[in-house]
């Protein structure tokens, strides 16, 4: 009996001793391994540079990547057969309502009680769309993004230039403002090996624009700019599709019209290409995520380095005033899995990267990571290791503006699969096997289908109360 | 000891049964029982991407899938693949088979070398081919240019795209093609060459009248496991187009994948899959009854 005493009192000394010694540490959690999931690449690294920071706090972060096209698929087969293997996850808004919705994701909110991730910082757009679902947190911020216009601004200041855009267009040479002096400017700027661009010859062919069109890249969000610019909607709140309208049909034009003035190979663009198209000094202008800046100023990256012009996204002019809607392709976002052993050590992790170490990550050139919270965009200095301040000014303020006027992605149940057979449409119209008309009165009809295989009443639901939150942060009229 | 043997085992042969026991039932585990699986879900209407149950549709399914654009434009990329890459592999095998017959210095080096391309992981396959293929980077545009062409865009170019998956496919498989020729040239005995001399046939006529009847069993063997292998092509064309631009690379593989894994359409996907084997098998039986017919003949 005394041997028994002896032996929980025992315990309960090494217990509090251990108890203490996590403290003295700093330690919050007691030395739990936890695993992460990211797509592969450089959004990835800053789980191993915080490694110290995470074990300081008592985790040991392991951490799983799959590529950028294939995290869907990855994360969803895992929930379904309900491994368990990943505690904090890192993925795309996209599908929050479908994870969510399918309830594979741990609310948040009791954490944030917790540990507070500042929530009052993020920009307004980003926390209604990224974070929340069903009126419960379920998200912390990873990775802002929004399209933007880049452009080089070495060939838009050049004397020459300048001087024979007049004569042929008998207007300025200036970044355009729609979607009509794009293949304008795009027209202009592309050239064959051996003419001259900039009083340089060229040794390679060079182009005006470019764009994403490789499918599972986002590349419907490169159609969605003017379409979103014109009005166009994904569905009317009935959820009958919105996009074989003529705004739809006038965006799918201008990218076909616009082909001849992109390189030869831009259908297979993803983003790694369309950004080296022009950091790599191939293209005069390119609609890209906010990380383009970062890279085309890195010397280690880019043969612009202090000529990436940015811009708001192109719109049209609407009774003599300019309307443009950015989309928001994208994004990152950390989330709770269920299924997590850890659930606060995996918010803990989370909270970290998305509140303590974002900025460092926001602004460093070897991330994609971009700016989401109002402490990023009033930091330019931040920028500054590789950019002049004023420079960083610009880039922030041209991010901040897009995102005012930002157009979200679809965030429904299944949106992979509308999107993947708008992609797939998108496509047929970019080869010319199908008429921008005939692509979108295809995607349509497939939209419908998909929407009736899922349920038509739980999708108008669920997309009018997509609607009500967009309206709420002035994203849609 | 005997009498729980007896009662165990019933039948002639207790030791064979004994010993194939495990094998059936990995068997039944792994191939009887997923094939199962399939033929259940292909008759629900069952998605996973809502948090809906099953429900019962017949034959529902197996009507969307001939219905389906798509599947019929995957067929028809997996069909051309599929003819276009037996005849080329086979001519080319054939004719490299015939240069290896011959004595020669560093003849097993060849040989090696010949081989290497069938080694090569798929995505390893895939990743190099990309690079190669490069519009700007690729030493394919590199050497064209060189000699004064242009380059093209081999995997973005809708009217290329599906050629270039074919060349890679040739390049990794024509080796394969070559070595099992070679190994049916190699069987065929001196003495019937001489039989052929003795009765004066000429060089073209030994080869139709002789060589190609006795390579007969290698060339079915050859376009048997070819149709199979390409009828299911998947990596190169995943890695190298994803099936685009559009969808004018995608194959019946592809296709199915991307029902299942981005679809999550558990139902539509069963039945897509169930059509593919059922295709599969009426080729393979086709094939094989004309080759038994012939032998019997």
């Amino acid at each position: 009996m005394k041997k028994g005493y002896l032996f929980i009192l025992f315990v309960l000394a090494l217990l509090i001793f251990s108890s203490m010694m996590m403290v003295a540490q700093g330690q919050t959690f007691n030395n739990v391994t936890i695993t992460a999931f990211c797509d592969a690449g450089h959004n990835a690294l800053p789980f191993e540079w915080y490694a110290d920071a995470f074990a300081k706090a008592g985790i040991k972060v392991n951490v799983v990547t799959a590529p950028f096209g294939n995290v869907y698929e990855k994360l969803k087969s895992e929930f379904i057969a309900s491994t368990g293997a990943y505690d904090v996850i890192v993925l795309f808004p996209m599908y929050l309502g479908e994870f969510a919705g399918m309830g594979y994701l741990k609310p948040l909110d009791e954490y944030a009680k917790k540990y507070d991730p500042r929530l009052d910082d993020v920009a307004t757009g980003f926390l209604k769309l990224y974070d929340y679902y069903g009126g419960k947190l379920y998200t912390l911020p990873y990775d802002g993004d929004v399209l933007s216009l880049y452009f080089r601004k070495d060939l838009f200041n050049d004397e020459t230039e300048k001087s024979n855009f007049k004569k042929m267009y008998n207007k300025e040479l200036a970044s355009p403002e729609t979607w009509d002096e794009v293949l304008d400017v795009a027209k202009f700027f592309t050239r064959k090996s051996g003419e001259t661009l900039a009083g340089k010859v060229l040794d390679s062919d060079f182009y005006g624009f470019a764009f994403l069109a490789q499918r599972g890249g986002f590349a419907f969000a490169w159609w969605l700019a003017e379409f979103a610019s014109r009005g166009g909607k994904y569905f009317d709140k009935d959820m009958n599709p919105m996009i074989n309208t003529e705004e739809g049909v006038i965006a799918l034009q201008r990218l076909v019209d616009i082909l001849p003035y992109c390189p030869p190979d831009v259908l297979s663009y993803g983003y790694e290409e369309l950004k080296d198209a022009l950091i790599l000094g191939r293209t005069a202008m390119c609609l890209q995520w906010p990380c383009n800046w970062k890279k085309g100023n890195d010397p280690a990256q880019s043969k612009i380095v202090g000529n990436v012009g940015i811009t708001h996204v192109p719109g049209v002019m609407k009774d003599g005033k300019l309307v443009y809607r950015a989309p928001m392709p994208c994004g990152r976002v950390l989330a709770v899995a269920k299924d997590s052993k850890y659930p606060e050590a995996a918010y803990y992790v989370a909270k970290l990267l998305s509140d303590d170490f974002s900025l460092a990550d926001v602004s460093s050139p070897k991330t994609g990571l971009d700016p989401f919270r109002k402490s990023h965009f009033n930091n330019p200095a931040a920028f500054s290791e590789f950019a002049p301040e004023k420079e960083a000014k610009e880039y922030l303020a041209a991010i901040a503006n897009n995102l005012t006027y930002g157009f979200p992605d679809l965030s429904l149940p299944g949106s992979a699969q509308y999107i993947d057979v708008l992609e797939v449409n998108l496509g047929k119209a970019y080869t010319k096997e199908l008429s921008p008309k005939e692509a979108l009165d295809a995607t349509a009809k497939e939209w419908n289908s998909i929407t009736d295989s899922l349920g038509k009443a739980n999708q108008i639901k669920i997309y009018n109360e997509l609607l009500k939150g967009w309206k709420e942060v002035g994203l849609i009229d | 000891m005997k009498e729980i043997t007896t009662n165990f085992l019933i039948g002639r042969n207790r030791f064979a049964k004994t010993i194939t026991l495990p094998s059936v039932i990995i068997l039944v585990i792994t191939v009887i029982g997923p094939l199962g699986f399939l033929l259940y879900a292909s008759f629900f209407d069952w998605s996973l991407t809502i948090p809906a149950p099953p429900r019962f549709a017949w034959f529902y399914n197996f009507g969307l899938v001939f219905k389906d654009a798509r599947f019929w434009n995957a067929f028809k990329n997996t069909s051309v693949l599929m003819i276009a890459g037996i005849i080329t592999q086979s001519i080319l095998g054939l004719i490299i088979a015939f240069l290896l017959n011959r004595k020669f210095r560093f003849k097993k080096l060849a040989i090696t070398i010949l081989a290497l391309p069938i080694m090569v992981t798929p995505v390893v396959l895939g990743f190099n081919w990309r690079i190669i293929f490069h519009e700007h980077f690729g030493p394919l545009n590199y050497i064209i240019r060189l000699l004064g062409g242009a380059g093209s865009s081999w995997i973005a170019d809708p009217k290329l795209a599906l050629f270039s998956i074919f060349l890679v496919d040739t390049w990794q498989w024509t080796p394969f093609v070559t070595l099992i020729l070679l190994a049916g040239l190699q069987s065929i005995p001196r003495q019937v060459y001489e039989a052929s001399d003795v009765d004066g046939a000429t060089g073209w006529q030994t080869f139709w009248r002789v060589t190609l009847p006795l390579l007969r069993p290698m060339f079915v063997l050859v376009i048997l496991f070819r149709t199979i292998w390409i009828f299911k092509i998947f990596d190169p064309v995943y890695i190298l187009t994803g099936g685009g631009p559009g969808i004018t690379t995608e194959t019946l593989s592809l296709y199915t994948y991307i029902s299942w894994v981005k679809y999550w359409k558990v139902g539509y996907t069963s039945a897509l899959a169930l059509v593919q084997l059922i295709i599969m098998n009426i080729i393979a039986m086709i094939f094989v009854r004309k080759v038994m017919q012939r032998r019997r003949a």
